[in-house]
């Protein structure tokens, strides 16, 4: 049965169902009286009133609130057995405990307290780094504390698994980079020179930062999402309960599989990009096999071999503690892992790049040039 | 009153030697600047099975992470088989842990790993037996709590209760001294609950257990606590035997009993 409300002047009835679904129409129907037909009481009849559920409960209660904000005074009439036994059963009872309070919090505060959760996060992160590197040294020699098999586990997951993604971006890269270079190096019947060009920038720079942009993407992301769903379900808490470091436990397998499988990935990631240059040379430039190869080979010296490597070492690293820090700090519930996850990606791409600056900066100037 | 009881009884526990095995004093804890624990003082007796009650969002979880070290006190002291844990260092803390099972509230299982391998965690990085040795007391484990069928599922396999079950074989795959639990028989129905009750019973005959255990079903509390730890709003309202905590005259104990 619908609800309806009837009304002459200030007399207003309410028949029917008073119910969830009813509610909103009610109220907007009598608010609009009580603007109308401004009086100082009006009475309202529940004779007829057929039902009445919480939200029911909840309207009376609102029109009553209303109304004396209006200053006007409310008079039940009729009101059944049934409504005043759902009034008593549906209302709020008085509070015992004292609610948790969270208090608003003034500019200096929230000034202050942005100082004060960078300070504990860099505190935090120190601490981490500090017992990553420990426990990494520590588990080379001891037995206990970690797991066996998870190594070559995480080695499968976070190397083997991207061979495919990081193979095919790697070979596009570089056929793109010889393309484009291609048609300028040939103005100057200077072509042969792609394969110098191809050879050392993907050698010090897109072979390394492309393959730690997917890792991040692909494993620091998935490193990040596992540990703080351990957070979450309190795995970490019954690891540390079983007088076992999360750190040493679960994080040290996918930092060592990481440190091995990034350097792999990277010289795999350049062989295939310069492949791929190799590609454009032979069916664009019509370079054989043989000249590439030599050039290739003049090209390169160890020196651009090792700031790859190095670099690649330095990302991995990047990306193994920001995504185990970013998994560590989540607190509560199943939303916050995604939060996480989105952070730590963005956070160690963001570092991978800052980095190579840095590394780029050092490796150019840190040495005596030569020509 | 709370206290002149807890007084009572700690002299009395001094008095008959029952040597307390847990032993918390004024201790204040809670979550930022949330009070959850205000100045409580408990023990639990060796040998003996221990039962916190109180109602739900009283505390009872967070006491329990005290106990292992999860939570730091604001103030207060916390000591097991006499060690002051909160000043340890994690070597020291660790040493300590080994003697200890712990059985979360909602079980805390590694979900990367099969139930089996969760069982073994302990045995394997805290003992040096053989892999085989291992899988046969796993598979003891499990029998005891009913779940010998499940060995190689994942948690997300199992339901509920099973899961509990599950971190229950695992709390107790090293045969701990002293054994803490979260409402291991809470969501099971009443016949597996009675089985997990006289499991306790008997690990307590076997192997002389402490036993520490949150509780709310009044049936199970009556077949196997020695020894009740009445929480309620962050204080103590009884600790001492459970026979006197009935006869005590205390409202809100009296309630807890008549009503479960
Ligand atoms: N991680 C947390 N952060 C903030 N507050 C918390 C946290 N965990 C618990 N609390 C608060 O601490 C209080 C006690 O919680 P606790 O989990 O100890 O209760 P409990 O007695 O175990 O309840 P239950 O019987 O329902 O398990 C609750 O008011 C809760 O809101
Ligand atoms: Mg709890």
């Amino acid at each position: 049965m619908n609800a309806r409300v009837h009304w002459s002047g200030i007399d207003i009835s309410l028949e029917g169902d008073i119910t969830i679904s009813q509610v909103s129409h009610i109220l907007k129907k009598i608010k609009k009286l009580l603007i109308e037909h401004a009086q100082t009481s009006i009475t309202i009849d529940l004779g007829l009133v057929n039902k009445i559920d919480t939200a029911g409960v909840v309207l009376l209660e609102t029109i009553e609130e209303t109304a004396r904000a209006k200053e006007i005074e409310v008079q039940w009439l009729n009101t059944p057995k049934s409504v005043k036994q759902a009034i008593q059963a549906f209302s709020l009872t008085p509070q015992t405990m004292t609610g948790r309070q969270k208090h608003k919090a003034s500019f200096f505060e929230i000034f202050g307290d942005w100082f004060y959760e960078i300070g504990s996060h860099l505190h935090d992160l120190f601490y981490l780094v500090a017992d990553t590197f420990y426990y990494a040294v520590n588990n080379l020699f001891k037995q206990h504390g970690k797991r066996k098999g998870e190594f070559t586990n995480q080695l499968i997951l976070i190397g083997m698994n991207a061979l495919p993604i990081v193979g095919m971006v790697s070979f596009l890269i570089g056929l793109i980079l010889a393309l484009q270079s291609a048609a300028q190096l040939r103005q100057f019947g200077a072509a042969i020179y792609v394969a110098d060009l191809i050879s050392i920038s993907m050698t010090r720079e897109m072979g390394p930062i492309m393959t730690a942009i997917m890792l991040a993407g692909r494993s620091g992301s998935a490193i990040t999402s596992e540990i703080a769903t351990m957070v979450v379900t309190e795995e970490t808490d019954a690891l540390k309960s079983m007088a076992l470091n999360p750190i040493q436990y679960v994080l040290v397998p996918k930092f060592y599989a990481m440190t091995v499988a990034m350097p792999l990935l990277t010289v795999l990631s350049v062989i295939i990009g310069i492949f791929g240059a190799f590609v454009i040379a032979l069916t664009y430039l019509d370079i054989g096999l043989e000249p590439f190869y030599n050039q290739v080979v003049n090209a390169l010296l160890l020196k651009d071999i090792l700031t790859g490597l190095v670099k690649s070492v330095v990302f991995a690293w990047l990306i193994v503690i920001l995504g185990a820090y970013q998994g560590f700090k989540v607190r509560g519930g199943a939303a916050e892992v995604g939060k996480a996850t989105t952070a730590s990606v963005v956070s160690s791409i963001f570092a991978v790049i800052f980095a190579d600056s840095i590394l780029g900066l050092i490796f150019y100037f840190g040495q005596p040039v030569e020509i | 009153m709370n206290s002149d009881l807890n007084k009572l009884y700690m002299i009395e526990k001094t008095q008959k030697n029952h040597t307390p095995i847990v032993e918390v004093t004024h201790l204040t804890s809670g979550y930022e600047d949330f009070r959850v624990l205000d100045d409580i003082s408990i023990f639990a007796p060796e040998h003996q099975i221990t039962i916190i009650l109180g109602a739900s969002g009283c505390g009872k979880t967070t006491l329990l992470k005290h106990l292992i070290r999860l939570i730091q006190p604001w103030s207060g002291s916390i000591r097991l088989f006499g060690h002051e844990i909160t000043s340890l260092d994690e070597p020291e803390f660790n040493t300590i842990l080994k003697d200890i099972g712990v059985m979360f509230q909602n079980g805390a299982l590694l979900g990367s790993l099969s139930v089996a391998e969760n069982v073994s965690i302990p045995m394997e990085q805290h003992t040096s037996l053989k892999e085989d040795m291992i899988r046969k007391l796993v598979e003891i484990k499990l029998d005891l709590v009913g779940l010998r069928h499940a060995i190689d599922l994942s948690p997300s396999e199992l339901s509920g209760g099973m899961r509990k079950r599950a971190a229950l074989a695992r709390a107790i795959a090293l045969d701990p001294p002293l054994l803490f639990g979260d409402e291991p028989s809470a969501g099971l129905d009443p016949v597996t609950s009675a089985g997990l009750d006289e499991l306790i019973l008997k690990m307590r005959e076997q192997l002389g257990m402490t036993v520490v255990l949150v509780s709310h079903e009044v049936a199970s509390i009556n077949r196997i606590a020695d020894h009740v730890v009445f929480l309620d709003e962050g204080k103590v309202l009884f600790c001492g035997p459970l026979k006197e905590a009935k006869t005590a005259g205390i409202q809100k104990v009296d309630d807890f009993f008549a009503k479960g």
